[in-house]
C-alpha cells in the first residue's frame, strides 16, 4: 500500500507533463477529439509511463492520433473502424500489455474499442482534411536520417559510388550540393527551385526505361514530401549512426552471474571420478559414467568387434570396410589395433567426404539457384565443395576454416598475388556466405524487398551455423526470448553490407571473381577457341542473311517520325554489323550512335529518345517478313548449338568486399526496408560480448581497399574464449555421432532451446577443442576411443526403463544411414565407386521410367558428393531418404520411414544395375559355388560371415531364383548362354535382397 | 506449442498386446501393413520403451483443434494470374474511362512502365446468376451455374508483381522459396485417412510442370514425408510403383518372401526398436501402396456419363477434366489435399486478352464446375473445400508493346478468389476493389486471412499449429497478422 501510494503523484506528474503539450495544440485545433477527451486519459493512467516519452518503448508513441496510426516496431497500432484488426486491442485483451499488474479494466478496453470503431475513422478524416501534408510529419522535424533511406531505395542505383550518370551522386549533402551536370541536385531551403524535386515530381526521374532494368521504382507522395520538407528545412546533415550499445543489455553486462549459459565462455570443469574407472578411455566417459552412475546404471557392453567395425567405417568414411579390410582387421590382433584404425580412417580422403557433406548441409550448399522454371546450375560452386572437402582432411584448424569462409577475401590482397591453389581455396571459402537462392539476375526479382531477402537468409547461415542462435526473428522485432535486440541484427547484418550493399546491388553473374589456375584457364581455352570462330562464321552469315531484312523495316520506321528530324536519322543509318541481346529479342544495331563532340545535344537527345521505335529485333522481322525465320533457321539452330558447348571462363563463386564506403545500414522497422529507422554501424549481438575484446574493425593490410569489416567478425568469432564458437561446432560433431547433440537444439542454444544434457562435458569438449589449437579431429579421436562410443547397441529392457531416449548414453544408438551413406555404400559394397575427388561434379541423368540417377561412367559412379547437388529434381533415391532441401540451410536432418523408400530400393533402376555388377564380380572372383558366393555377398554387403542358417537359406533362394530365371530365359528365346545367364541373374537377385535388407542400412 | 494430439482410438484395442506378440502375430502380407499403420501411428511410446530411435513423424490420422467443416481439400491452383476484371469483378467505370491515363497510385504499381497503356475496359458481358444474383462474366458459363455453392472473394490482395515470389506467397505465406507449403502444413497437421496413398497429391499438367517447379508442393523444413507426392496422369503415377518387367514375376515373389525371412530374423536380434519395425512394414506397405495408387487413378471405372460431365470427349477439356475427375476419386479414397496444375501459364494474359481468357476458360470452366456437381451428387462437397485462385490478378490497363494486341500485365494490389463445399456460405460475394478493380478497398483479405480460413475449415487454428524450429514455433501465417474470414463461413 505504501508503496502504491508513493506511485500516484508519479502518474500524475507524468500524465501532466504528457497531456499539457498535446493539450494545447489540440485546443488551436478549436474542438477537443474523443481521442483526446476519453482515451488519453486512459493511456496516461496506463500505458503513458513506456509509450509517452522519448524514447518510446517499442518505438510506440501513444500521445497522438497520427502516432498511434504510425505505430512502433511492430506496426500500427491501430486500424481505423477495425478493433479486432488493431494491435492495440489485440495486445490489452490478451493481457500482453501493459505488463505487470495494472491491466486495463473491461470498460476501458471497451470504450476504445468504440472509439476505434465508431470515432477513430471520422476523426483520422478530419485531420487529414485539415492538413495539407501528412499529419504526423507536422510533430516531427525532418532529418538526414529521414531522406538518406529515400535517396539510397531511389536514387544512388544510378547516382552512387559506382554509377553516376549526369555526373551526380546523391549519396552525401556535399555531393547533393555539388550535383551533376545540370546543376546542384538541392537548393537548401528552396524545394520548388531544387531540381531534384523537380525532376521527381515530372516523372523524368527515375527514368521510366531505368526502373524495371536498376529495379527502382518511383518515390511515393510520402517520400515525396519528406524530401520537400527536407530542403526547406534548409537540408540539414545530422545523420547520427548509433554504435551505442542498447540498455538492457549493459544491465546485463553489470551482473555476470545472471547471464544465460551459453552466453558465458565455457570453462574447463574438473573431470569427475567415476566408480567403473576401468571404462574410463578419456574423460569423454568420465563425464558420461559420472550421470550414468547418478542412475544406478553404467555403459552396456562393448560392440561386437565386426559390427563396431562396420559402424566405424559408416561414421568416419560414410560407407562400410571392403572384404579386404574386414579381413585385415580380423588378423591384427596387436594392442592398439582399434587405435590404429582410427588414425587410418581419419586420414583417409573419405574422411573429409563424409564430414565435409555435414558441414556444406550447415552453409546450404547446392550447385543450383533453386527458382524459376530452371533451376539453373552455379558452374563453378563446386570449388566450395573442394575447399571444405580439402579443409577437412588437412585437419586445419575450425578457427581458420571460418575465418576463410567469412573473409577469405580480405585474407590476401588477392589483385595482385600469384594465383595459387591457396589463393583460390581462400577466395571461394567465401561461397560459404553465397549459397542461398538469389535470383537477382532478373531485374524484375531484384527489388530491394528480395535482395534484403539474401542478406537475411545469409545472416541465418551464419548465426545458426556458427553461433547456433536463431536470429531471424530479431529481423522484425526484438528477440523475444534471448537479449538480442532488432539493433543487434542490423548490426550483424550491416557487416555484410560491404559486399552484399542492398541499395548498389551487384546481381549473382557479376559477383564473381574471374581467375582460375593456369591449367584450367588453358583447357577452357582450348575447348573455347574452335567455338568461338565457328559462331563468328555463323553470326556474320546470319547478318548478312538478315541486312535486307532489316534495312528494309528500318526504313519503313523511320516514316513514323517527324519530317525535319527524318533525315538526320537516315545519316545515322547504316548496313547493320552486329547485334545484341538473346534470339527472339536480338536487337540489330541499324544507327550509328552520334558523338558526343561533334554532334549537339539536341541530336543526342533525339537519338535517345527515338532510338527505342527504330530499334530492329529479330522478333520484329519474323513477324514483318514471313520468309525471314525459314532462312535464319538453320544457322540459328547451328549458332545455338555452338554456344551452348562454350564454357565460361574458371571463375570463383565470391563473397568480396566491393571496396569504397557502404550505403548506411539503417534497421527496418518489422524488417520491411520501406520503413527505416535508425541508422546503424556494424557490430555482433553485445550479449556475447561478455569477456571478449569487442569487434573492432581494422584494415586488413596497409593501403588495402577491402573494409575488413568481415575479417573483423571472423576475428572476433574464433577468439579462444568464444561462449559459442566452440561448443556449436563440439555440438554439432557429437549430434553426427550419437543422433543428438548435447545440446538437443543444435540450431538453438538460447533460451527458448533445450539445455544441455552434458554442460560439463560440453564445456570440457570445446576447451579441449581451442587448446589443441582448434583441431577437429582432436574431436573425432576422443569420441571415437571413448568406451561410450564401443558399446554395443543392444537394446537391454532393465536400462531402456530408466533411459528410454537413451540420453545418458546407457548404450550405442542403432539408426539408418543417412541418404548418402546409403547411396554411396551402395556404391561401394557392389563395386561402382568411381574414386575419383574433386572438380566439376556428375551429371545427372532422367531415365526412361523418370528416375534421377548420376550419369556414371566406365569408372563406375562418384560419390553423391560429387554429384550435382541440384535443388530441383535431385537424385531420387537422395531425395527419397529426407535429403534436406537447404532452406536456407540444415542444421539436423530429419528421417522418414515410408514406404516410397522401399519402392526406390525395390524397383529403382539404380540398385537393379548395382546388383547385377556386383554379382559378376562375384562370380569372377569366387566361381559357381553358391557358398563362395553367398559368403562373399554377406561379407561385402554386411562386412560379416553368414550364420549356418543364413547359408542355408540363401542357397534354398539362389536355387529358386535360378529356376526362375532359366523359365523365363526359355521363355524368351534369348540368345546368352541360359545357364550362365540364369545363374548370374539369381545370384543379383540375392545381392538386390541383401541391399534391401534392414540389416544392410542400419548402422548397429 | 504442442503437437497435435494423436489420434488414440486404436490404442484401445491394442492395451493388452505387446509390441513383441504383435509381431510374432503378423507374418502375412496384409497382417504387416496393418502392423505399419499401428507403428506409424505411434501408439506406443509410452506403453513400449522406445528405442533410441531419433525423432520421426508419421502420417497417421491426427484429431483437429475443433470439430472440422472439410475433411480434404482440392486445389484447383490458377497459375499464371486470372484476369479478375474480366472473369469475376466487373467495373463499368472501366468503360466510361476507358484508354485514359491512371492516377499517380496506380502509377507505381506498374510492373513495365514502357509497356503500358491506358485503362483498359472488359469486352466480356457479365451478368447475375443462381439465386444469390453473383455477377460473373459471360467467361464461364458452367460456374455459373454453381454460383450458389461458392463464396466469392474480390479483395484478395499479394505483395509481389511477379509469378515466381507471388507463388511462393501463395503456397507458403512469403515470397521466398524457403517455407513449406500449405499442403504440406495441412499434411502435417492431419495426417491421412488412407495409409497406401499420400496424404498431399499434386496432379501438374503432364505438358510441363509449373512456374518453381516442384518447390511448389515442398515441405521446406518441415520434415519430408509432409511434401506434395506428385502423381503422373499418365502412365504408372508414382516413381518405381511398378516392379521392373524384366524381372520375372515369380522371382520377384521369392525374393520378397526371402526379404522377409531375413528381416524376421535380424528383427529377433533386435527386439524392442520400434524404429526397425517400422522400416521393415513400409516394405510391406509399398507393396499395397502399387494397387491402391493404380486404383485410385483408374477413371475408367467412371461412367461414361460422368466422363462426358468433366468434358474427357472434347480435346479442349480432357486433359484439366481427367485431373479433375482423378482429384475426386483421391479425395473418395481419402487423400487429404489435392492440388492441380495447369500447363504453362494459361492465366498469363499480356497480350490477346480475347483469345487468351477464351482458351483458359474453355480449358477449365466444365471440368471445374463438373467437379463441384459431382461432388455434390456423391455428398462429398459437405466434406471437401475446393479452392480456386492464382497468385494474383491483373492491372485493370491494358499492356501494348510495338507488335502486340492488348492484354493485361500482373496486379497483385486486388484480385479475386473463390471458395467452395465444406463449411462454405454458398452465393457470397465478399469484399471489393477500388472503382476500376485495381486496389483491393473493403474487407481486404491477405494470403495469411486465405490461408487461415483455410486452416480453420479443416479444424485447425493456424496459431496452435505449429512446428519447432530453431527454437522458433513456426506456422503457415509465420508471425503475421491473421484473421479467418468468417464472413464466408457457413
Amino acid at each position: 500500500m505504501q508503496i502504491r501510494s508513493k506511485k500516484t503523484p508519479l502518474i500524475i506528474v507524468i500524465f501532466t507533463w504528457f497531456l499539457f503539450p498535446v493539450l494545447i495544440q489540440a485546443n488551436q485545433n478549436a474542438e477537443l477529439l474523443t481521442f483526446q477527451k476519453e482515451i488519453l486519459p486512459i493511456f496516461a493512467n496506463k500505458c503513458l509511463i513506456c509509450h509517452g516519452k522519448e524514447p518510446f518503448q517499442g518505438e510506440l508513441d501513444l500521445t497522438s492520433l497520427p502516432a498511434l496510426l504510425t505505430g512502433g516496431i511492430s506496426g500500427t497500432a491501430l486500424v481505423a473502424g477495425k478493433s479486432e484488426q488493431s494491435l492495440l486491442i489485440e495486445k490489452v485483451v490478451t493481457g500482453q500489455m501493459p505488463p505487470g499488474e495494472s491491466k486495463l479494466s473491461s470498460q476501458e478496453i471497451e470504450q476504445i474499442r468504440n472509439w476505434i470503431n465508431i470515432e477513430a475513422p471520422k476523426e483520422i478524416n478530419r485531420i487529414n482534411n485539415n492538413n495539407t501534408q501528412s499529419s504526423f510529419l507536422q510533430l516531427s522535424k525532418v532529418s538526414e536520417q529521414d531522406v538518406l533511406p529515400i535517396f539510397q531505395i531511389r536514387c544512388i542505383a544510378c547516382h552512387g559510388k559506382r554509377l553516376k550518370e549526369g555526373g551526380l551522386d546523391l549519396r552525401t549533402l556535399t555531393s547533393r550540393l555539388k550535383g551533376g551536370r545540370s546543376g546542384p541536385a538541392i537548393i537548401p531551403g528552396k524545394p520548388a527551385e531544387s531540381l531534384i524535386i523537380q525532376k521527381i515530381e515530372s516523372g523524368e526521374m527515375p527514368p521510366v526505361e531505368m526502373q524495371l532494368p536498376k529495379s527502382v521504382r518511383p518515390p511515393n507522395e510520402l517520400e515525396l514530401k519528406i524530401l520537400r520538407r527536407w530542403i526547406s528545412a534548409g537540408a540539414p546533415a545530422d545523420l547520427n549512426q548509433s554504435s551505442k550499445v542498447p540498455r538492457n543489455n549493459n544491465q546485463v553486462h553489470d551482473n555476470p552471474d545472471q547471464v544465460f549459459w551459453s552466453f558465458q565462455p565455457p570453462v574447463k570443469p574438473i573431470i569427475p571420478k567415476v566408480v567403473a574407472e576401468h571404462l574410463v578411455q578419456n574423460p569423454v566417459d568420465a563425464f558420461l559414467l559420472k550421470k550414468l552412475e547418478s542412475k544406478g546404471l553404467t555403459f552396456s557392453k562393448p560392440a561386437d568387434p565386426l559390427k563396431l567395425l562396420r559402424r566405424v567405417y559408416i561414421d568416419v568414411l560414410g560407407m562400410p570396410p571392403s572384404e579386404a579390410e574386414v579381413e585385415s582387421y580380423l588378423q591384427d590382433t596387436s594392442r592398439g589395433a582399434y587405435e590404429q584404425l582410427i588414425e587410418r580412417l581419419l586420414s583417409s580422403k573419405h574422411y573429409g567426404e563424409r564430414w565435409g557433406r555435414y558441414w556444406l548441409d550447415l552453409a546450404g550448399y547446392s550447385d543450383s539457384e533453386g527458382f524459376g522454371n530452371h533451376d539453373g546450375i552455379r558452374t563453378y560452386a563446386w570449388r566450395y565443395r573442394d575447399y571444405v572437402v580439402r579443409s577437412f582432411n588437412q585437419d586445419k584448424p575450425y578457427s581458420q576454416f571460418l575465418t576463410e569462409q567469412i573473409a577469405g577475401d580480405e585474407l590476401s590482397d588477392y589483385k595482385n598475388e600469384p594465383i595459387t591453389q591457396q589463393l583460390i581455396d581462400r577466395l571461394a571459402a567465401t561461397g560459404f556466405l553465397r549459397t542461398t537462392p538469389d535470383p537477382t539476375d532478373a531485374p524484375e526479382r531484384g527489388f530491394i524487398t528480395e535482395r534484403m531477402n539474401i542478406i537475411a537468409d545469409e545472416v541465418e547461415v551464419l548465426s545458426s551455423a556458427i553461433l547456433g542462435l536463431t536470429v531471424q526473428c530479431a529481423r522484425c522485432h526484438d528477440h523475444k526470448y534471448d537479449p538480442i535486440s532488432q539493433e543487434d541484427y542490423y548490426r550483424l547484418s550491416a557487416i555484410l553490407h560491404t559486399s552484399y550493399d542492398p541499395y548498389e546491388w551487384i546481381p549473382p553473374k557479376k559477383r564473381r571473381i574471374e581467375i582460375g589456375l593456369e591449367k584450367e584457364n588453358q583447357e577452357v581455352t582450348l575447348h573455347n577457341e574452335p567455338l568461338k570462330n565457328q559462331i563468328h562464321k555463323l553470326e556474320k552469315q546470319l547478318i548478312n542473311v538478315a541486312a535486307p531484312f532489316v534495312r528494309n523495316l528500318f526504313k519503313k520506321r523511320l516514316e513514323v517520325l517527324p519530317h525535319a528530324i527524318r533525315e538526320e536519322f537516315e545519316k545515322l543509318g547504316h548496313t547493320p554489323q552486329g547485334y545484341k541481346g538473346p534470339e527472339r529479342l536480338r536487337k540489330f544495331n541499324v544507327l550509328n550512335k552520334p558523338q558526343k563532340e561533334t554532334n549537339s545535344e539536341i541530336n543526342y537527345y533525339l537519338y535517345s529518345k527515338f532510338k527505342k521505335t527504330l530499334e530492329v529485333t529479330s522478333e520484329d522481322l519474323g513477324q514483318h517478313f514471313p520468309e525471314f525465320k525459314e532462312k535464319t533457321g538453320a544457322i540459328q539452330g547451328q549458332l545455338d548449338s555452338a554456344k551452348d558447348k562454350l564454357l565460361p571462363n574458371p571463375y570463383i563463386r565470391t563473397l568480396n568486399d566491393i571496396g569504397g564506403t557502404p550505403s548506411t545500414t539503417f534497421l527496418l522497422k518489422r524488417g520491411n526496408p520501406m520503413t527505416p529507422g535508425k541508422p546503424l554501424l556494424p557490430g555482433v549481438p553485445s550479449i556475447l560480448n561478455l569477456g571478449l575484446k569487442p569487434y573492432q574493425i581494422v584494415v586488413p593490410w596497409k593501403g588495402a581497399t577491402t573494409s575488413g569489416r568481415r575479417l573483423a567478425l571472423a576475428r572476433w568469432l574464433t577468439q579462444p574464449n568464444h561462449p559459442l564458437t566452440s561448443r556449436v561446432i563440439v555440438n554439432q560433431i557429437w549430434l553426427r555421432y550419437f543422433g543428438r547433440g548435447l545440446v538437443p537444439t543444435p540450431s538453438n542454444f538460447g533460451h527458448s532451446g533445450k539445455p544441455p544434457t552434458h554442460p560439463k562435458l560440453l564445456d570440457w569438449l570445446s576447451t579441449e577443442l581451442v587448446k589443441k589449437g582448434w583441431k577437429i579431429k582432436t574431436i573425432h579421436r576422443l569420441i571415437l576411443t571413448s568406451s561410450a562410443y564401443q558399446q554395443t547397441s543392444q537394446i537391454n529392457s532393465n536400462v531402456s526403463k530408466i533411459d528410454p531416449e537413451n540420453i545418458l548414453i546407457s548404450r550405442m544408438k542403432r539408426g539408418r544411414m543417412d541418404a548418402e551413406a546409403l547411396y554411396d555404400s551402395i556404391l561401394k559394397v557392389t563395386g561402382r565407386l568411381n574414386p575419383k575427388t574433386f572438380g566439376p561434379p556428375e551429371p545427372l541423368i532422367t531415365q526412361p521410367n523418370n528416375e534421377i540417377t548420376a550419369k556414371g561412367s566406365n569408372k563406375g559412379f562418384r560419390r553423391s558428393i560429387y554429384s550435382l547437388q541440384r535443388r530441383y529434381d535431385p537424385l531420387s533415391l537422395l531425395e527419397a531418404y529426407d535429403l534436406p532441401r537447404m532452406t536456407p540451410n540444415c542444421l539436423e536432418r530429419k528421417q522418414s520411414t515410408v514406404a516410397t523408400q522401399a519402392l526406390h530400393m525395390m524397383n529403382g533402376s539404380t540398385v537393379w544395375e548395382h546388383s547385377r555388377y556386383m554379382a559378376g564380380r562375384i562370380i569372377d572372383k569366387v566361381g559357381f559355388n553358391l557358398e563362395d558366393q553367398i559368403k562373399q555377398v554377406y561379407l561385402r554387403a554386411l562386412s560379416r560371415k553368414p550364420t549356418q542358417w543364413e547359408l542355408k537359406r540363401g542357397q534354398r533362394a539362389l536355387i529358386e531364383f535360378d529356376h526362375h530365371w532359366q523359365l523365363r530365359l526359355k521363355k524368351d528365346l534369348v540368345s546368352t548362354p541360359l545357364q550362365w545367364t540364369a545363374h548370374w541373374q539369381a545370384l543379383a537377385a540375392f545381392c538386390h535382397t541383401i541391399l534391401n535388407s534392414a540389416e544392410f542400412s542400419f548402422i548397429d | 506449442m504442442k503437437k497435435i494430439k494423436k489420434n488414440t482410438s486404436l490404442n484401445s484395442n491394442l492395451e493388452s498386446v505387446t509390441r513383441r506378440d504383435l509381431f510374432e502375430r503378423t507374418g502375412t502380407l496384409l497382417q504387416g501393413t496393418a502392423l505399419a499403420w499401428i507403428l506409424g501411428s505411434g501408439v506406443s511410446s509410452e506403453k513400449f520403451a522406445r528405442a533410441s530411435a531419433p525423432a520421426t513423424y508419421d502420417l497417421s490420422p491426427k484429431k483437429p483443434h475443433v470439430e472440422p467443416k472439410a475433411t480434404a481439400v482440392i486445389q484447383l491452383f490458377m497459375h499464371g494470374g486470372p484476369s479478375q476484371v474480366d472473369l469475376f469483378d466487373p467495373k463499368p467505370m472501366l468503360n466510361k474511362y476507358a484508354g485514359k491515363i491512371p492516377t499517380r497510385d496506380l502509377t507505381t504499381d506498374i510492373t513495365s512502365p514502357l509497356e503500358s497503356g491506358g485503362l483498359l475496359p472488359s469486352p466480356f458481358q457479365f451478368s447475375k446468376h443462381g439465386q444469390s444474383g453473383m455477377e460473373l462474366s459471360e467467361l464461364l458459363p458452367h460456374l455459373a451455374t454453381c454460383v450458389d455453392d461458392i463464396a466469392l472473394v474480390r479483395s484478395m490482395y499479394g505483395e509481389h508483381f511477379n509469378h515466381e515470389p507471388a507463388i511462393f506467397h501463395m503456397h507458403s505465406g512469403r515470397t521466398v522459396p524457403n517455407r513449406p507449403t500449405m499442403g504440406s502444413w495441412i499434411a502435417y497437421g492431419l495426417g491421412t485417412e488412407n495409409r497406401n496413398l499420400p496424404a498431399y497429391v499434386v496432379l501438374d499438367d503432364p505438358k510441363n510442370l509449373p512456374t518453381n517447379g516442384i518447390s511448389n508442393w515442398q515441405s521446406a523444413w518441415l520434415p519430408p514425408i509432409y511434401q506434395g507426392t506428385r502423381f503422373r496422369s499418365e502412365g504408372p503415377p508414382v516413381l518405381n510403383l511398378e516392379s521392373r518387367p524384366e524381372l520375372p514375376k515369380p522371382l520377384l515373389e521369392a525374393q520378397k518372401q526371402l526379404l522377409r525371412d531375413l528381416d524376421k530374423n535380424h528383427l529377433r536380434e533386435h527386439s524392442n526398436d520400434s524404429y526397425l519395425e517400422g522400416r521393415i512394414a513400409s516394405y510391406e506397405l509399398a507393396a499395397r501402396m502399387q494397387i491402391a495408387a493404380s486404383d485410385a487413378l483408374d477413371i475408367s471405372k467412371e461412367s461414361k456419363q460422368t466422363q462426358k460431365m468433366y468434358g474427357l470427349d472434347q480435346p479442349e477439356t480432357a486433359s484439366y477434366g481427367k485431373r479433375c475427375l482423378m482429384a475426386r476419386r483421391l479425395v473418395e479414397q481419402g487423400v487429404r489435399f489435392v492440388q492441380l496444375y495447369i500447363e504453362d501459364q494459361i492465366w498469363d494474359a499480356h497480350s490477346n486478352l480475347e483469345d487468351s481468357l477464351n482458351y483458359s476458360c474453355k480449358k477449365t470452366d466444365q471440368p471445374v464446375s463438373a467437379l463441384l456437381k459431382d461432388l455434390k451428387d456423391r455428398g462429398l462437397l459437405d466434406s471437401t473445400l475446393v479452392v480456386w485462385g492464382g497468385e494474383f490478378g491483373r492491372l485493370p490497363l491494358s499492356q501494348t508493346g510495338p507488335t502486340k494486341i492488348s492484354g493485361r500485365d500482373h496486379g497483385p494490389s486486388g484480385f479475386s478468389v473463390w471458395m467452395a463445399g465444406g463449411g462454405i456460405k454458398g452465393g457470397t460475394v465478399y469484399g471489393s476493389t477500388d472503382q476500376f478493380g485495381h486496389k483491393a478497398l473493403e474487407n481486404r483479405v491477405s494470403v495469411h486471412d486465405f490461408h487461415a480460413t483455410i486452416l480453420q475449415l479443416l479444424g485447425m487454428n493456424f496459431r496452435s499449429l505449429t512446428y519447432e524450429r530453431h527454437g522458433l514455433q513456426e506456422r503457415l501465417t509465420d508471425q503475421f497478422p491473421a484473421r479467418v474470414v468468417s464472413e464466408i463461413l457457413s
